[in-house]
């Protein structure tokens, strides 16, 4: 108990940094969320026309009702996962500075985690229940009939939490790739774009051939941001939901591991210059 | 002007130098954009496979005008990017006194000081794309319609720098802008599709407020089908020159109101 107890005295004070950075840069934050939620509101307008001209009620299986639910909580999922920091680890390699941070008491990726926690803790508090309170109320209006679903909402949240673990660890193995190539911008937005597609954020994962989506949704991203949508949206049965979420933790640990791997393969190359 | 022309050269020329350097990234980069692009070409080709036209629009259609957004886009990103660089970082480090100390105009230099190549990503995917839809559509073709379209293309591009040299001149007050640029610029999203599928707001906003509309479907729907000229390609015109005397005027006030961050 007692170690459990100075492990959180040791690394909250990251999550406090954390938050206080989120809060000294608020407008920032609130800019970049405004230009980012702006392609979720024209995908609305596109499904909106894709139902207009289909003229049917459903479009793959989908209602405009579930298709707004998806856009959202998707983009949501997709901001509550969000995960850079550590992304911040190639550029301490190639600035040497990564050397201050093994020279300290404390393991390297939990810095990071739980600093960056801190960030992820107070964009919850800002964006996450105006965002599902919307979604809510726009199907209430809707539809006239209350559809929010307390136990899957609750498996939400679980299942949000260790989609972030995954792509904190995802973010860990990429941060080591990274630091061989320069040019940060443009192989960032190559994996974000992968990922995004890859984790059905363009578009449902229902949506592709059938052969396609299969072999998707046993793949780490769809663990990212499908599995979470799908059990906001009520989409699985329980026991789906559980095995689902047990794909998750799998992918969790291989991640996990995999980041040791490379950590280990890295930290005997590493050599600083100067300082 | 023909000093500028050169030193233009020079610049980028030293920049193709720095280029060779490190021709990995630089085929990232373009491969990120080019990913992108596709996947949002995906996404479109999806949708049509279910729906024979979207809102009256055909596929080609749709891809004409998605293409056509991405030339003005691909542009002023290979030209002007270094803008972002104002807002983000190069008044907040103190680096901006540097262009302070140069004999030429500062906003001349900080545009042409950087030549971002990665956006030749955007432009295949453009090249592509119109590639694909042209000879599938019945383009209205005069005698004119070349010209038209090279400057119909530079306005549109002005539409976009300026909003960036005017959200950038917000840094000289404030020391940095990234942020209010990036909010700004996201909405170009908007342009992507037929402004047709938008609700009237959403419309206005993008027509008179923001004027992205004038970068894309406007003109490119003057192209389609050689109507209402008028509008969309004197629209573009008045949109984009206004545009540019504002970002100016800001940008010069800012200069005035410029106090270097020191270190």
């Amino acid at each position: 108990m007692s170690r459990i107890r100075r492990f959180f005295k040791t690394y909250s004070p990251f999550t406090r940094a954390g938050m206080q950075e989120l809060v000294a840069y608020r407008a920032n934050f609130i800019c970049f969320f405004i230009g980012e939620i702006m392609s979720a509101f024209v995908m609305f307008f596109v499904w909106k026309a894709v139902f207009l001209s289909s003229g049917s009620e459903t479009f793959m299986g989908f209602t405009m009702e579930d298709m707004v639910v998806y856009l959202f909580i998707s983009f949501l999922t997709d901001y509550m996962t969000y995960s850079d920091g550590a992304f911040a680890v190639g550029e301490e390699i190639i600035d040497g500075s990564i050397a201050m941070r093994m020279i300290r008491p404390c393991s390297l990726e939990m810095c990071f985690l739980f600093q960056e926690l801190g960030s992820r803790l107070v964009s919850a508090a800002m964006i996450f229940a105006p965002m599902v309170i919307g979604v809510e109320v726009y199907r209430f209006v809707i539809t006239g009939a209350l559809r929010f679903h307390i136990v899957s909402f609750l498996f939400y949240i679980l299942s949000t939490m260790i989609a972030y673990m995954i792509n904190f660890y995802f973010n860990v193995i990429y941060g080591f790739m990274a630091f061989f190539f320069k040019n940060l911008w443009g192989t960032s937005l190559m994996k974000e774009t992968l990922v995004g597609f890859l984790s059905g954020g363009t578009i449902p994962l229902a949506f592709l051939p059938a052969g396609l989506a299969a072999v998707l949704n046993w793949l780490p991203f769809a663990s990212l941001r499908y599995t979470p949508i799908m059990i906001y949206m009520g989409m699985y049965s329980t026991g789906e939901i559980l095995w689902r979420m047990g794909l998750q933790v799998f992918w969790l640990l291989a991640m996990m591991g995999i980041s040791k791997l490379v950590w280990n393969s890295a930290v005997k190359r590493l050599a600083i210059q100067g300082g | 002007m023909k000093r500028y022309m050169r030193l233009h050269r020079i610049f980028i020329v030293q920049y193709l130098k720095k280029l060779m350097e490190y021709k990995a990234d630089f085929l990232l980069g373009a491969f990120g954009l080019l990913i992108a692009q596709a996947v949002q070409i995906l996404f479109i080709g999806i949708i049509f496979s279910g729906i024979p036209d979207l809102k009256g629009f055909s596929f080609a259609e749709v891809l004409f005008i998605y293409g056509f957004s991405l030339i003005p886009k691909s542009i002023d990103h290979l030209f002007f990017d270094n803008l972002w660089m104002v807002g983000y970082r190069i008044v907040r480090k103190g680096d901006f006194d540097k262009y302070l100390t140069r004999p030429i105009n500062t906003l001349y230099h900080v545009l042409v000081e950087n030549f971002c190549v990665d956006a030749f990503g955007e432009m295949l995917t453009c090249i592509l794309l119109l590639g694909y839809a042209i000879p599938r559509l019945h383009l209205p073709f005069y005698w004119y319609t070349i010209p038209l379209l090279l400057v119909t293309v530079i306005f549109a591009t002005m539409i976009y720098t300026s909003l960036k040299i005017m959200t950038a001149a917000i840094s000289f007050w404030t020391k940095a802008s990234g942020h209010i640029t990036h909010m700004l610029y996201m909405t170009n999203d908007f342009s992507k599709y037929p402004v047709t599928i938008y609700n009237k707001t959403v419309q206005t906003v993008i027509t008179y407020v923001i004027p992205f509309a004038f970068t894309a479907y406007y003109p490119a729907s003057y192209f389609l089908t050689g109507e209402y000229g008028l509008f969309c390609i004197g629209g573009t015109v008045i949109a984009g020159s206004v545009l540019f005397l504002i970002a100016i005027f800001v940008w010069n006030r800012g200069l005035r109101a410029y106090e270097s961050a020191g270190s």
